[in-house]
């Protein structure tokens, strides 16, 4: 796009003739404030947006449009330069999305202040507390690609739009929802482990529900949902029967009305071999490894035992990649790296965070934090812990804190800088030693999305949201 | 720009007298076109104000108030104090138009006065936020006021504005040595890892590393690097640090900034004793050509170490001194706490440990005792400066004529006065002032401290953040209504 645009008229050096605008500057009146722009801006707005009916040359030259000139002002500059003048903030944020949904630019205007390039690992500081009514506390939530947040508490589903600004709440027929996945900013997936079946819901309306999915498990017992996941167009859920002697992982076309499309890993416990049927508790999608992560425990006599299996979605009856959790250092939590290219586990026992590189698929490597000392005591130093990926780096929550695992390349490797490049993973505390996470309570749920992370701690009726960039923020 | 008229053609370029006509957006400016040079030839108004003249305005499709006050900056030099638009988003805007030199010479700091300065903000970074080692821009090309900061493995990046512009992860887990290197790299270095590591601050890229290693000798092995030595210029060929073995073998390295491989080595020595420890501060003076290196340890027994010039071409040390002395100092039992250089004004500084006394040593005049005792008229200050005793933390750091010297958490300034500027660097007259307020020292242990760009970085013990201490035109009085 060309910032400026050469006067069209050839020199005179008699009268000045006045000349119509050259054919790429388009004047606007906006509410009697002229504005004028060139049709190559007008055109980013794109094809939905009514900005793009006066891109063409060929329309009136005089085009009102009755809005408030201020606030057009602020969205033309949104336009120009693809971020928010910082006049913006003089603004409500409603008003300013109200008018952008007048001209069709909202997208715009939601991915100029929360998309996932918008992401600070760095400069991540709390931001925001939104606060839930009633008694329950966070039992889990979901954020979208945009950075809305659902929250579950109780039977109820809070939703917080992209901007915070604006809170629904509705009541599902789960009398407490244990897992959530938002597939769309009004639709999300809900399942509770006590209850069979897996809803649709429409958190728009009401919370009506939109279908309820089950899987058709071999004791016709009806089945609980243990986690849910999602890939871009397949909907996974994992089944527990009532009588908890069979799982499997059903997989929905999301895009055909979830019509069941494959049933992953069903195992069925035969006699007395427990361990047979853990159901997975955690699924994550991996694209570009197009893999589905899927990982289960339970807690026994013995200690915890589980299990961490990689799924081609093609071969539902082998896992490509299994490794069984035995008591020594179970995961208290899983989760993948597509950036990294590699999952993650916290031990119980340790605390200790290990990685298994997606491209060997090896065993455990421990990331070092005094993994055999620990995990000898029989302690339970990660009991609780969570761990979450995003934005190519791996967050661990461990009691109020979180910290932040990030990749070094070093080239020439650790080893005095004569091998080959060595790929580390280094820690970094999250949050001021002062303020933040001190005297708090234990994180309970974490949860990535836009350029947000979002933070549940136990027992507390709020969510905490942390941003980057104070002096960008809105 | 536009060079192509032909003699017979009349001159349809504009003069600098001429009005012109710009329509930013819709909004209608005009200005003269002397006025739309004065951003100087890269910027995209001159390139305008060299078409020809016509009738119709030139038309710029970008923010028109951002544009207003550019324009007024254009004018008189300053940005119209009315202006409520964000330094961040001017910036951006300035950089559009190419006008950022000006902008950032209209909102930078008027020359440190350390007798007149105060806190303007404490930069504090989102994640580890205890300072371990701080880059200021030193160098008088470059000092633009931006400040690198390294705090647990990471270092963070603030502009000329104070605003944070990058924060990498190295791999590092401690990084006691920073320095840059380009306008874009950081050199790093921890105690308990071994070389000297770059990283590019702008995509956080690990671009290699420079190792001491000699064949020949298997106890130089797994060097660390103790101290790099700050560089006017951040393009200047080498960079000097000084690496030391787990067997406490030592020597100042010479390395090449874009090979990453020691050139040479200076003072290779063994590390065994004191006057052989490894050097915590180096400071090289590119017009005399010199390493000034420090090491400086404190016991139980006090404060022992050794100052020493080194002639960078031949390797040898021109010059040392090492305390406790031999007896034959004035001050005896007295040692140095820290030693800075000022290579602008030839001299040294140091301070001594137990009285908190600062002495001035000229650099062209290096005898056995070159020491001169800088003295304070004032009896209200002679009596606190001494501070009591022996085992306080001082930190000593020359920054434009300005000797800053802390004691505990407070921060004093020995400056020259103006007459004295001919005389001998040792006759002069120096004053003592404090910098800060009483309250101020309350804050912590000062622990580091760097100027740059008319500004003062300083970092206290277990505080997170770091202070920026800055002089300022306005006067900041209140109204009492």
């Amino acid at each position: 796009m060309p910032p400026f645009a050469a006067p069209y008229n050839p020199i005179s050096m008699g009268y000045p003739k006045r000349t119509p605008s050259p054919p790429n500057i388009v004047t606007l009146n906006v509410g009697g404030h002229l504005f004028q722009t060139t049709t190559q801006t007008l055109t980013l707005a794109g094809p939905d947006s009514i900005l793009s009916t006066y891109a063409n040359p060929g329309s009136s030259s005089d085009a009102f449009i009755d809005r408030d000139p201020e606030l057009f002002s602020v969205l033309l500059s949104l336009l120009r330069t693809a971020s928010l003048p910082s006049k913006a903030r003089s603004f409500d944020l409603q008003d300013l999305l109200a008018e952008a949904r007048f001209f069709g630019l909202e997208p715009l205007l939601v991915s100029s202040l929360s998309s996932p390039d918008r992401f600070d690992p760095f400069a991540l500081e709390q931001s925001a507390v939104l606060p839930l009514n009633g008694r329950d506390p966070p039992s889990t939530l979901s954020v979208t690609q945009t950075g809305s947040v659902h929250v579950a508490h109780g039977s109820k589903i809070t939703s917080f739009d992209w901007s915070l600004r604006r809170r629904s709440t509705v009541l599902t027929r789960f009398p407490a929802v244990d897992s959530l996945l938002a597939i769309s900013p009004s639709v999300a997936a809900a399942g509770a482990t006590d209850v069979a079946g897996l809803q649709i819901l429409s958190l728009s309306d009401g919370g009506s529900t939109l279908k309820t999915l089950n899987w058709a498990d071999p004791t016709k017992s009806g089945s609980a949902v243990q986690a849910i996941g999602a890939s871009p167009d397949l909907l996974f859920s994992s089944f527990e029967s009532c009588r908890r002697n069979a799982s499997a992982i059903v997989a929905f076309d999301a895009g055909a009305g979830f019509q069941p499309v494959v049933e992953i890993g069903r195992r069925e416990i035969y006699g007395a071999e427990l361990d047979s049927a853990i159901p997975a508790t955690k699924l994550q999608w991996v694209p570009s490894y197009n893999l589905l992560m899927a990982a289960g425990a339970h807690s026994g006599p013995s200690g915890r035992t589980g299990n961490v299996r990689l799924w081609d979605v093609r071969a539902p009856m082998e896992a490509v990649w299994e490794a069984k959790e035995g008591t020594e250092d179970c995961f208290a939590d899983v989760a993948a790296s597509e950036e990294v290219g590699a999952v993650f586990k916290v031990g119980v026992n340790s605390g200790e965070v290990y990685m298994v590189d997606l491209r060997k698929m090896g065993g455990w490597v421990g990331l070092g934090r005094g993994a055999a000392v620990a995990a000898g005591k029989g302690g339970k130093e990660g009991s609780g812990c969570r761990v979450e990926c995003y934005g190519g780096h791996v967050f661990v929550s461990r009691g109020g804190d979180v910290e932040m695992w990030s990749e070094v390349v070093v080239k020439g490797g650790l080893n005095y800088g004569l091998g080959g490049d060595e790929r580390v993973m280094r820690r970094n505390v999250m949050g001021r030693r002062r303020g933040d996470g001190v005297g708090k309570g234990r994180i309970g749920e974490m949860g990535f999305g836009g350029s947000r992370m979002v933070l549940a701690r136990k027992g507390e009726q709020c969510v905490e949201v942390w941003e980057g960039g104070s002096d960008l923020r809105f | 720009m536009d060079d192509s008229n032909s003699e017979d053609a009349p001159d349809l370029r504009p003069s600098d007298g001429d009005r012109i006509r710009l329509n930013v957006g819709g909004r209608l400016f005009e200005t003269t076109v002397s006025t739309l040079r004065s951003g100087g030839p890269d910027s995209l108004l001159w390139a305008l104000s060299n078409r020809p003249i016509s009738s119709d305005p030139i038309f710029i499709d970008r923010d028109p108030d951002a544009f207003s006050a550019l324009l007024s900056l254009l004018r008189s030099g300053r940005l119209p104090s009315s202006s409520t638009l964000h330094r961040h988003y001017l910036s951006d805007e300035a950089s559009f138009y190419g006008l950022d030199h000006l902008l950032r010479s209209s909102l930078s700091p008027p020359p440190l006065l350390a007798t007149d300065a105060s806190i303007v903000t404490t930069l504090s970074p989102s994640s580890d936020a205890l300072p371990s080692a701080l880059s200021a821009s030193g160098g008088v090309s470059s000092s633009d006021g931006s400040v690198w900061i390294a705090h647990g493995g990471q270092v963070s990046a603030y502009d000329w504005s104070l605003l944070h512009s990058a924060t990498i992860r190295t791999h590092l887990d401690e990084i006691s040595a920073l320095r840059r290197v380009r306008p874009d790299f950081a050199a790093v270095a921890s105690p308990v890892s071994p070389g000297l590591h770059l990283y590019s601050l702008y995509g956080g890229l690990h671009a290699g590393s420079a190792q001491w290693s000699d064949p020949s000798d298997p106890r130089v092995h797994k060097a660390t690097v103790v101290a790099i030595a700050p560089d006017d210029d951040p393009f200047g060929p080498t960079i000097f640090a000084s690496f030391e073995c787990p067997h406490r073998e030592n020597s100042i390295a010479a390395v090449d900034r874009s090979t990453l491989t020691i050139s040479s080595l200076i003072g290779r020595q063994s590390g065994g004793s004191a006057k052989t420890a490894v050097p915590g501060k180096l400071r090289h003076l590119p017009e005399k050509n010199l390493i000034f290196s420090v090491a400086i340890s404190s016991g139980a027994f006090g404060y022992s170490g050794y100052v020493r010039l080194w002639d960078v071409r031949s390797g040898d040390a021109v010059w040392e001194t090492s305390e406790p002395g031999s007896g034959r100092s004035s001050r005896f039992g007295d040692t140095f706490a820290d030693v800075d250089v000022n290579s602008d004004e030839s001299a040294m500084f140091k301070v001594c440990s137990k009285s908190g006394d600062v002495a001035i040593a000229d650099l062209r005049m290096l005898g056995e005792d070159p020491w001169v005792y800088l003295e304070e008229a004032n009896p209200v200050l002679r009596g606190v400066s001494g501070g009591g005793g022996g085992g306080a933390t001082t930190v000593l750091h020359c920054y434009q004529r300005q000797v800053f010297v802390s004691r505990e958490g407070a921060l004093g300034v020995w400056s020259q006065v103006e007459e004295d500027r001919e005389k001998r660097v040792t006759e002069r007259t120096f004053r003592k002032n404090w910098v800060d307020k009483e309250g101020d020292s309350d804050r912590g242990v000062i622990r580091l401290m760097e100027g740059g760009g008319n500004r003062l970085f300083v970092c206290r013990e277990g505080v997170e953040g770091v202070e920026v201490w800055e002089s300022s035109e306005s006067s900041g009085v209140v109204f009492i209504s």
